[in-house]
């Protein structure tokens, strides 16, 4: 008898006993004996010549071990190189404790203490002389002839310049031959990921061996080994990078920081065990910021009111220095700009700027969120300008199913998708949504549909794009002599689930029951290498694929020893889970795989090793695709936005956990909504911060979230073995532009301002106010 | 900095624990790295975000705006006191099943936080509504969207409500939790 499979079963997570009981272990819950604490001293000022570092206090007071500074950091370490760049990119590398400071936040030095208190008390008594240079805190403002130069030996703060698709004459001339043009100038701010849990490490170096243990919150142990065997001066082989449970990432913890390789320098260079765990505060100004563009878009229509040309120019703010990823996101933001649309032609350039900020690095929907919202308020104020409905002029424009697999301007592909079903799903899906354009609460409805850059891979497009990744995933299922099977992948679990997700596939793909496979994940010393693991919504597709493929290569095998023992074909044989039959004999799982491990029974030709492994490396990416439809109450008196219902139709091909798909795509909305909204990173013209705290950095909150009605489509991806698609970011993505739409529709006196998130209270106050509508 | 300590006795979940404590310890410092009660989390310092929430005499306070030395002569609870520690499904109490029946965590940081507040809210027959506004209005998750916890709490209190014996039965009578999210 064989169970039902347990792919596309609403299974609850595996992990979720042992969180729910308080027993999940994060970094900060990790003590070693002889543990000391590490405070980061970080820079106060915006933009800075170090003059002198004093550490003589602090060093005087008593458990305080050691302080470190600029002058001791260079000498000891490496630069961490970008791993993400443009051609001519001209910065490739970053120091970890520069004499120049340029945002702050920036580390200079590390005190080590035998408590966190300790460290910190310390820190207070470093003496670092800045000698202040001017400061520009936005990408415009660092643009102007006359800005203060963040490196002034480059000569502007221009330090990466890329074009994307349809050369700009091609371009030039759709533009001039189309009957309407609608051109606005757009902004998504930068927003801060906010994963509950804050970084941390603790690193343990054992100078016996030379080797460095390090627990990290991180969604890439490969990676970070890799940066810190650079940085550190040390053999790969001579570290080794755990995964604790992570409490969040949403991209903003997708590779090694500053801070945890001077936790992991204090820790080589005190041979003891150093804890560094990063403060709220210090997360606002420390992890990197996501999104933070200016953009320029345009959008030419026929007289029929079907798209011609797409152009968006991106003014990228990557802040003090070029993040790993550097203009990563804002590439994206190019690539995908075209979404489930038609266009003869679209093209992007991407200026990459520098600002004396927080770097921008990674955050979910990495540039993808700022594409549909460009994208889709760009359609939005098209509809209203020509006098058309919004989800008509869509309909007009999506890009037919019996188109794909379609090419883009911008070169992706994509695979398979019914743009137009989505769209027609999603209209009878919110059919009870409700405007209303009278009264002091208005009602709009807001659509935005969406093409996911899903499963990246293959390593050769990441070659081509000069990005430092592997795109292919391993897997490695072994059979325990106990009959349980253990299943390696460099996939992370970073708290979304996957290692359930994992675990059904490799149930069906072995034919045994969940609760007899455990996934491994997130040790170096153990896990297939991987350094994106689970980035870029590629976990399930890219990662999975080997596990299908490694487990099923494992089971053949052991039907294969189990039809020797019984001198039988292997079709003869049947496995329900637990053990082996033919006719009326049968053997034990337990007992064949204990009997091939010591090499019993071996059939001639077979090993005794019970492991299979399997490497995918996909042939493209694959996109996924939704329409999202936001209902939204406009409270003229309190200018306050809420969104009273949401409704979305989702498209990822094969799913393999409802449960877990749902989860992603409602939590992905809630950080959507939370840019549409409340959600933005302002610093003072000089550099200095304003959101440092949860106080004025508002993350939403249940009552901002109504309950999303979802709604699936299952076309399964021609790139992927299994038709598996990638969801992680599909809800976050156009989140933001269908709210920020339903707000235009509900208010369209202001619609034509609504055009840089979040539409925050004061913003549309000042709005509703000059249109005369405010109380 | 010249820190001066303190001995306390603390009764945390059924057990008098007696240390001593620098003055400026908090209540989070003291469970998670003194008592190593590591499932109370820490995650923004200044009682905003809910995650560090405790029991303190029954009442849910934010661990990291008090103390230890208030805490002394006092009952703690955290979260290792709803299932005494145990990661099996069998040993969650109706809430905690329902949450994961309901997809309400994901990262499972603020999670512990939630589960103190909601627990309170429960014993003190708060309605349903009060729950999911009022009282899990108190915390930020950043994960879920907050839907699967709503659903978590309405299945909880449904199961309570068709149960005779109330909150106090314990897991046994917790399987009518089960499946009780959204279809």
């Amino acid at each position: 008898m064989t169970a039902a499979p347990l792919t596309g079963q609403r299974l609850n997570r595996v992990t979720d006993p042992m969180i729910l009981a308080g027993q999940a272990r994060y970094v900060d819950d990790i003590a070693l004996t002889g543990m000391l604490h590490a405070a980061i001293l970080r820079s106060p000022v915006a933009h800075a010549r170090i003059m002198s570092f004093d550490a003589a206090d602090a060093l005087a007071l008593d458990g305080v071990v050691a302080v470190l500074g600029p002058d001791d950091i260079a000498r000891m370490t490496e630069p961490q190189p970008c791993t993400w760049l443009v051609p001519g990119q001209r910065i490739t590398n970053v120091p970890l404790a520069d004499t120049v400071v340029r945002h702050i936040g920036q580390p200079v030095g590390i005190v080590v203490a035998e408590s966190r208190a300790l460290a910190e008390d310390g820190a207070d008594l470093v003496l670092v002389d800045y000698d202040g240079l001017p400061a520009v805190a936005a990408p415009e403002a660092a643009l102007a002839a006359d800005a203060p130069l963040l490196y002034p030996d480059l000569g502007g703060n221009t330090v990466a310049e890329a074009v994307f698709g349809t050369p700009p004459e091609d371009l030039e001339r759709a533009f001039a031959t189309a009957a309407h043009i609608v051109e606005r100038r757009l902004e998504v701010p930068r927003v801060a990921p906010s994963p509950m849990e804050t970084r941390g490490v603790v690193a343990d170096f054992a100078p016996g061996t030379g080797e460095l243990t390090v627990w990290t919150s991180n969604q890439g142990p490969h990676m970070t080994q890799q940066h810190l065997a650079h940085i550190l001066r040390l053999r790969i082989d001579r570290i080794r990078v755990v995964q604790p449970h992570l409490g969040g990432s949403f991209g903003a913890k997708d590779h090694l920081y500053q801070d945890e390789a001077l936790a992991c320098l204090a820790a080589v260079h005190l041979r003891r065990p150093v804890k560094w765990i990063e403060d709220r505060t210090e997360h606002f100004t420390a992890t990197k910021h996501g999104r933070g563009g200016v953009y320029h878009a345009r959008l030419a229509l026929d007289e029929d009111a079907a798209f011609t040309a797409l152009d968006v120019r991106i003014t990228a703010d990557l802040g003090a220095f070029p993040s790993t990823v550097g203009t990563g996101p804002f590439q994206v933001t190019a690539m995908t700009s075209p979404g489930p649309y038609r266009y003869t032609a679209a093209g992007a350039t991407l200026t990459g700027v520098v600002t004396n900020t927080t770097p921008t690095a990674a955050y979910r929907g990495y540039g993808q969120n700022e594409s549909a919202w460009i994208r889709e308020r760009l359609i939005d104020e098209a509809a209203r300008e020509l006098g058309i409905e919004a989800v008509e002029l869509r309909r007009r424009n999506l890009i037919p199913a019996s188109d794909m697999p379609y090419a883009t301007p911008m070169h992706m592909l994509y695979d398979t998708g019914d743009y137009p079903e989505l769209l027609h799903r999603a209209e009878r899906l919110a059919a009870g949504a409700r405007r209303e354009r009278t009264g002091r609460v208005r009602r709009g409805i807001g659509i935005a549909a969406n093409t996911e850059f899903t499963g990246l891979g293959p390593s050769g497009i990441l070659q081509m794009l000069l990005a430092d990744y592997n795109g292919w995933e391993q897997a490695r299922v072994r059979i325990e002599p106990d009959g349980g099977a253990t299943v390696f992948t460099g996939i992370a679990d970073v708290g979304q689930g996957i290692t359930t997700a994992l675990t059904q596939l490799a149930a069906d793909a072995l034919g045994m029951p969940a609760d007899a496979i455990v996934v491994k994940s997130g040790d170096t010393a153990t896990s297939p290498m991987s350094l994106l693991t689970a980035a870029a919504s590629r976990g399930l597709t890219v990662g999975g694929t080997p596990v299908i493929r490694a487990c099923r290569k494992m089971r053949e095998r052991l039907v294969r020893i189990a039809a020797a023992r019984f001198d039988a074909a292997p079709g003869d044989v049947a496995f329900d889970g637990v053990s082996f039959r033919v006719g009326d004999a049968s053997v034990a799982l337990a007992e064949l795989a204990r009997d091939t491990w010591l090499g019993w029974n071996l059939p001639k030709g077979e090993l005794p090793v019970l492991e299979e492994t399997d490497v995918y490396d996909p042939a493209n990416v694959t996109f996924a695709g939704s329409v999202h439809v936001a209902q939204v109450a406009v409270d003229l008196d309190t200018a306050t936005a809420r969104v009273e219902a949401y409704w979305v139709v989702h498209d990822s091909g094969v799913v393999v956990n409802p449960k877990i798909a749902d989860g992603q795509i409602i939590g992905g909305i809630a950080q959507g909504l939370g840019g549409a909204l409340l959600e933005r990173i302002t610093y003072a013209p000089d550099g200095t911060p304003l959101t440092t705290t949860f106080l004025d950095y508002l993350l939403p909150v249940s009552e901002d979230m109504p309950d999303i009605v979802i709604e699936h489509m299952h076309t399964p991806s021609s790139v992927t073995p299994e038709g598996m698609k990638g969801l992680g970011e599909g809800g976050t993505i156009p989140s933001t532009a269908a709210i920020g739409n339903a707000v235009a529709d509900a208010v369209p006196e202001i619609a034509g301002h609504l055009l840089a998130a979040p539409l925050a209270p004061t913003v549309l106050h000042g709005l509703l106010a000059e249109a005369h509508l405010a109380r | 900095m010249n820190a001066t300590r303190h001995a306390i006795t603390v009764h945390v979940n059924g057990a008098a624990r007696t240390t001593d404590v620098e003055a400026r310890t908090s209540l989070a410092d003291l469970l998670r790295h003194e008592l190593r009660l590591t499932g109370t989390h820490v995650a923004c310092e200044q009682g905003v975000c809910g995650s560090c929430t405790v029991l303190l005499d029954g009442v849910p306070v934010r661990s990291c705006l008090m103390f230890a030395v208030q805490s002394d002569g006092r009952t703690v609870e955290t979260v290792e006191s709803l299932s005494g520690g145990e990661s099996t499904a069998d040993a969650l109490d109706r809430f905690q099943r329902a949450m994961s029946d309901c997809h309400g965590l994901q990262c499972g940081f603020c999670t512990p936080g939630i589960l103190m507040s909601v627990t309170a809210a429960r014993r003190e027959g708060l309605g349903v509504d009060e729950t999911t506004h009022d009282v899990l209005g108190g915390h930020v998750c950043r994960c879920t969207g907050y839907q699967g916890i709503r659903d978590a709490i309405r299945t909880t209190w449904d199961a309570d409500a068709r149960d005779a014996d109330g909150p106090a039965a314990g897991p046994a009578a917790d399987t009518a939790a089960r499946d009780g999210g959204r279809a």
